[in-house]
């Protein structure tokens, strides 16, 4: 007996790749293996999809 | 004086605030509630009428008078990674951080309490309404019967998680879907459900505000779309968003409905029809940013970095150690 809206639900799709960025607690930014700050870098962004509107909604509400 | 950034190590979309501030020269503070009470400390007094309290993340001491803004990005649940995690010490941790910086004088992005009532999609549809916003026909309802009715006067509809999550268990995604024309609704009864008149869109609208500046996006819906695929989150359009002009009685009701919600940010989504109305469908109000930001090149991280790093207000009266009001 699922609620309605749960009839048109499908499996969320984890990522599988692993950021290339780690939290520099220093600099309190995420930073390539490089060393550059990764927020710099739109091109490298828009390829791992973390900003996008689905990145946050496992744990948050707010698309 | 400093900017109080809570939110998770992994959000990158941060990042591009922190950038900014950094660039600016205004000191921050970024710290996970989460990490109370392993990488997060805090401490506070209210000794001889004075509170005095401070906030310690990563050898960072901040005091809690020194704080001009605070902005509730993606936080962790308090205490969550603390040694021995537990409701009730999330409960505790909460009610310790977030009532010692409801007690400063710090600008709020966005408060909680007000976070917390933007949340809930009934409220968010009403105000909409009353700011003059266009909202498509809307039931939320337990009643198989009345979501028959609505079908019946509006056939063409979409349904949608009133709460706007997404079950956990097992992980699922519940995006907006098209509900058929033949749909049985008894599983209406199991659960509130939203359902929406479908608005037949030529564009989805990302409009993000900041304070009172307006940033708006619009993705083009491709001509050849396939209706059924109602979710821009989850559509397979490579259509890029492109910065737009808001329309002025959209932007007239925005700013009413941030003024009315007491919300100093907000994400709201618009489907636009064929005639060009924006038909609100909701405001998130810690809607991501970054998405569009790297899409469009609009600057919305340096808005909001310019926003935390205003001034904070004037110092409230207060009363001194021997009880006595001082302005």
């Amino acid at each position: 007996m699922q609620p309605f809206a749960l009839n048109y639900a499908r499996p969320a799709v984890e990522s599988q790749s692993t950021v290339p960025y780690v939290y520099d607690t220093g600099l309190q930014l995420n930073v390539l293996f490089d060393g550059r700050v990764a927020a710099r870098d739109l091109a490298l962004l828009r390829e791992v999809g973390t900003t996008t509107s689905t990145a946050g909604s496992k744990t948050h509400f707010d698309d | 004086m400093t900017v109080l950034i809570l939110t998770s190590e992994e959000d990158v979309t941060a990042d591009m605030v922190v950038v900014h501030l950094n660039a600016s020269g205004v000191p921050v503070v970024r710290l996970d509630p989460a990490d109370l009470t392993g990488g997060v400390a805090l401490s506070g007094e209210f000794v001889h009428g004075r509170f005095r309290g401070h906030l310690q993340s990563a050898g960072r001491l901040v005091s809690l008078s020194g704080l001009r803004s605070v902005w509730v990005r993606r936080p962790g649940s308090p205490a969550a990674r603390a040694v021995a995690p537990s409701t009730w010490l999330t409960e505790e941790a909460s009610q310790a951080l977030y009532g010692m910086l409801r007690g400063t004088d710090a600008r709020w992005m966005n408060h909680p309490e007000a976070a917390t009532r933007a949340r809930h999609k009934p409220w968010q549809l009403r105000l909409a309404q009353r700011c003059g916003l266009p909202v498509p026909a809307t039931l939320i309802t337990t009643f198989p019967q009345a979501a028959r009715e609505f079908a019946e006067r509006y056939p063409d509809l979409v349904v949608k998680p009133v709460s706007g999550a997404h079950p956990q268990d097992p992980p699922r995604a519940v995006p907006t879907s098209r509900v058929p024309p033949d749909a049985d609704f008894t599983a209406v009864a199991f659960g509130p459900t939203l359902l929406q008149r479908r608005v037949a869109k030529r564009a989805d609208i990302r409009l993000t505000v900041v304070g009172g500046e307006l940033l708006a996006a619009r993705k083009a819906t491709p001509r050849d779309a396939d209706p059924d695929e109602v979710d821009v989150r989850f559509a397979s359009s490579d259509v890029p968003w492109c910065a737009a002009e808001v329309p002025p009685r959209v932007a007239s009701g925005v700013r009413s409905y941030l003024r009315e919600a007491e919300l100093a940010y907000g994400a709201f989504d618009f489907a636009e029809d064929a005639d060009g109305t924006w038909w609100f469908l909701e405001c998130n109000q810690s809607g991501q940013f970054g998405f569009v930001e790297v899409e469009t090149g609009q600057p919305i991280a340096r808005t909001i970095a310019e926003w935390l790093a205003r001034p904070g207000p004037e110092p409230r009266a207060r009363v001194d150690d021997s009880d006595r009001t001082v302005c």
